[in-house]
């Protein structure tokens, strides 16, 4: 059974005739017995007559030759691109899909600068890069390798050294600037 | 006369109304009735049928017709002064409903609080008071559920009320 906030919640559509008949009956037996909810009703019946008497009496007539020229006019007239480009935003981005194009476009953001960093390595972005070098891979067969790569100036550096049992000291070392690297 | 033309005759009047219920300036409501049926022109070849021609064109009107108001925003004053042009040449063809003071100030009262609304609620307030349409079709027009413009509805009429409060009957 519904209470006088739900009555009155419903009571706008109800007097538009779309309320379900079961809703619309139970609207109508509330209303035969509360005078609150009568008030309420009485205070909407005048809001939409006000607002069908401000409507109608700003209504006018318009003729329809001069209208029919304007829209010719607009048919006839030769557009540039740029304005059928700015029309063509203004139906896209309306408010609802505009609510959308925030995080449209901080996802675009991120996804472009991951991908300039790492497909354009060269193409500097403004954002700390890091600099340090990391070994890649140590070779233990004998020798010692220790290949070294820096991205940021592409630098490979490759240490050999044996590893003598008490001596640590790394005996060769040679470095190289290359871009096959 | 062509197809097209047929069919601005048929519907200009009503399409120029919903839009003076947003813009409330004739010449600016003429403006964009003309450019929605220009649009709707250029866009007739990806209507699909889907839903009644009217439907569309109406969804077109209202969207030009918030984006225009967003664009030119006008003053409650400016407003007013529109809203009294066009009564005052009603009075010339027909008598003035409006002839006591207290509905003078109803009216007046009544569009600055239109105007106060948001873009939703004015739609749905438009559509229903002018058009008289059903909320299915105001759903499929602003692309919403009809328990939405039930709902919109519901808020914008209690708001007008609470602004009007002193001179509603």
């Amino acid at each position: 059974m519904m209470r006088c906030d739900d009555i009155r919640e419903v009571l706008g559509a109800w007097l538009d005739g779309e309320l379900r008949q079961a809703d619309a009956e139970e609207v109508r037996a509330h209303l035969a017995g509360c005078p609150s909810c009568g008030e309420e009703r009485r205070q909407l019946e005048g809001l939409q007559k006000a607002l069908q008497d401000t409507f109608h009496a700003a209504s006018t007539s318009i003729a329809f030759d001069s209208f029919w020229r304007g829209v010719e006019r607009r048919i006839n007239q030769k557009r540039f691109w740029y304005e059928d480009a700015l029309g063509w935003v203004r139906d896209v981005w309306t408010p609802p899909q505009l609510a959308w194009s925030v995080p449209i476009a901080i996802i675009l953001l991120l996804l472009g600068m991951f991908s300039v960093e790492n497909f354009l390595p060269g193409l500097r972005t403004g954002i700390p890069r890091n600099n340090f070098a990391a070994v890649e891979s140590i070779d233990a067969f004998g020798r010692n390798v220790a290949v070294l790569r820096e991205d940021e100036t592409k630098t490979t550096i490759i240490w050999l050294y044996q590893n003598q049992e008490g001596d640590d000291e790394s005996t060769g070392e040679k470095s190289e600037t290359s871009s096959s690297f | 006369m062509s197809a097209f033309q047929e069919l601005v005759s048929r519907y200009h009047q009503k399409i120029f109304m919903v839009i003076l219920g947003f813009l409330r300036d004739r010449e600016d409501a003429m403006e964009v009735a003309q450019e929605t049926f220009f649009r709707a022109f250029r866009k007739i070849k990806g209507f699909q049928g889907g839903s009644s021609f009217y439907t569309w064109l109406y969804r077109i009107a209202v969207n030009m017709a918030i984006d225009a108001q967003r664009r030119h925003k006008r003053t409650p004053l400016e407003f007013r002064e529109t809203m009294d042009g066009a009564f005052e040449e009603q009075n010339e063809v027909e008598k003035d409903p409006f002839s006591d003071l207290h509905d003078k100030e109803l009216r007046e009262n009544l569009i600055v609080a239109i105007n106060g609304l948001t873009a939703e609620h004015k739609a749905v307030i438009i559509l229903r008071t002018i058009e008289g349409l059903s909320y299915k079709e105001i759903g499929k027009i602003l692309d919403c559920s009809e328990g939405t413009v039930m709902s919109r509805l519901h808020y914008a009429r209690k708001k007008l009320q609470v602004k009007l409060k002193a001179f509603l009957p």
